[in-house]
């Protein structure tokens, strides 16, 4: 078994096999509300999976408009929710 | 002699790589995720051996990726995000973000083997972090060994409604309803493609055998036509509907779950073909997909395309036209390589199936009666069914693409690929026409294929 890969999700500690996206980390934690939408805060999460949709936006490391999806975890890595546009 | 330059290393492309490379050509493969495989043959970075049981084949993607990496004349770069191509005098222009750098590639040749993505159509609800789709779940499982849930609903319609059901249960995960929109007495309608194509039944009756053991069975004619969230936000329970026919509700009752997997076959990815300017075409199943030649030659000389983007088919149509195209690729940079009439063969024999898929899993307007005032259409720029009525009925938009410039519906990061097909059929409902080529066309028109950070833009130029 490969050793986990600490990071963190809104200042929590979370942890990620090597390899694993951001979004599939923080859903294998029952962490599914990845942004709040500009207009409404709706919640979303995970949707496609795949890069397509955009649904699955964060901030990592300051950096917004991160597809959760497809970013692997690094060690260290700051992931935060983003609200609206992160414009 | 030039590369042959390939875009996408699923099925098709890894096909096409093989067989340009055995025709003696050079290829430089790209592909945006970190592994070869596509979407099909999705694997994570455990060792791969391990992953079989997540695939009803994956020893056939085995060889070629492994036979890929062995041949000295193919050049791959994994995590490769094309972000902008123009076609000018003969030359593909290609810029790529690649281990953090712009490179440029300028190609007379190319072939594009980018894919599909899950088509979904829109319902109450479908916005609710745990409603996603069945290739959102499968490729969590695939690519990352997680299950999105425990309790999960299966919905829509397609073959591959199977498979998801299947590798969830595998994983450990519970289906709590396995439904197919369409019943499956439409198989029927094709009888000569099925006997021709009896071994896709072994495919199907593998699936059908883990589902079994995870004590679900399939319904037939049953949707999911809303989801509701709990008092923490996240999807509780769906609506669960026996349709008729034309997908009209005839009853409903409610199911508790905490991952809804709902999908309505495939979309194929236009976005690079589109934006090099190759001839696209409305498909039988009304989707967009790129036009190709005997020789999987787009409308434009020296530029090749197979696989789903040219016709959503499946795997092995995809290896079938990959290899044509490869051949065709590798003619065009100068080698001596003929097309056997037995490579024709077997395409035309997976593309009969792909008709028959066709025929078995229409999806029929009445999912328009189950979209409510307030629901959500375009998930980037939350724009709702009742906005688009507004943009129609008061501001006078009489097409697709007005009622998008009034509403922004389509326009935001994913550029329309989610919602883009569903609202021209939405616009035309509200209208009361038949929705055009035209229409369908410039719905998937994208002038940027995949957004990348300005900061690599400012360095650039």
């Amino acid at each position: 078994m490969q050793s986990n890969i600490e990071f963190t999700f809104d200042g929590q500690k979370m942890l990620a096999l090597p390899g694993q996206s951001v979004g599939a980390a923080l859903l294998a934690a029952n962490q599914r509300t990845l942004r709040k939408t500009r207009f409404n805060q709706n919640e979303r999460g995970v949707f496609c999976g795949i890069g397509i949709c955009f649904d699955c936006l964060v901030v990592i490391n300051g950096v917004g408009n991160q597809r959760a999806c497809l970013i692997e975890v690094t060690a260290g890595m700051n992931v935060q929710t983003q609200v609206g546009s992160h414009a | 002699m030039h590369n042959v330059v390939i875009v996408g290393a699923g099925p098709a492309g890894l096909s096409a790589a093989l067989a340009a490379a055995a025709a003696g050509a050079p290829v430089l493969l790209l592909d945006s995720n970190q592994r070869l495989g596509g979407q099909y043959w999705r694997n994570s970075s455990q060792p791969i051996e391990s992953q079989k049981d997540q695939h009803f084949d994956l020893d056939t993607g085995m060889l070629l990726m492994n036979a890929v990496k062995a041949r000295k004349e193919i050049t791959v770069w994994n995590g490769a995000q094309i972000w902008s191509a123009s076609h000018k005098d003969g030359v593909n222009t290609l810029r790529v973000l690649h281990q953090g750098e712009e490179k440029i590639i300028n190609t007379a040749n190319l072939v594009l083997c980018t894919g599909a993505y899950d088509r979904t159509l829109p319902f109450p609800g479908w916005d609710i972090p745990g409603v996603m789709t069945p290739g959102g779940v499968q490729s969590l499982i695939k690519g990352h060994g997680v299950l999105a849930g425990n309790k999960v609903v299966v919905a829509g319609s397609g073959p591959f409604l199977l498979p998801v059901a299947a590798g969830i249960i595998k994983a450990g995960g519970q289906v709590v309803e396995l439904l197919e929109a369409n019943k499956s007495w439409r198989w029927l309608l094709s009888p000569l493609t099925l006997l021709e194509n009896i071994t896709k039944l072994k495919e199907a009756f593998y699936y059908i055998k883990t589902i079994s053991q995870g004590k679900v069975r399939a319904r037939f004619g049953v949707a999911v036509i809303a989801a509701h969230k709990g008092v923490d936000g996240k999807l509780e329970s769906v609506d669960v509907a026996t349709i008729k026919r034309n997908f009209k509700v005839k009853k409903t009752r409610n199911v508790k779950c905490d991952v809804a997997a709902i999908g309505w076959g495939f979309t194929a990815d236009t976005s690079l073909a589109g934006a090099l300017g190759c001839k696209l075409k409305v498909a039988k199943d009304k989707g967009v997909v790129a036009e190709a030649d005997s020789n999987q030659q787009s409308s434009i000389p020296g530029i090749f395309v197979a696989g789903e983007l040219t016709g959503i088919g499946g795997a092995e149509l995809s290896m079938a036209e990959g290899v044509i195209a490869g051949i065709s690729a590798a003619k065009f940079v100068g080698c001596k390589v003929e097309i056997s009439k037995a490579h024709k063969k077997r395409r035309a024999k997976k593309q009969r199936f792909a008709d028959a898929l066709i025929k078995s899993y229409p999806v029929k307007s009445g999912w328009l009666t189950w979209l409510k005032n307030e629901t959500t259409v375009c998930r980037c720029e939350e724009v709702s069914v009742g906005n688009l009525k507004y943009a129609i009925e008061e501001l006078g938009a009489t097409d697709s693409r007005t009622a998008k410039l009034f509403t922004r519906c389509g326009m935001g990061l994913c550029q329309g690929r989610v919602c883009g097909r569903s609202v021209v059929d939405l616009v035309a409902a509200e209208l009361n026409i038949s929705p055009t080529d035209t229409d369908r066309i410039s719905a998937v028109n994208r002038p940027i294929i995949s957004p990348i950070p300005l900061g690599v833009l400012a360095a650039g130029e």
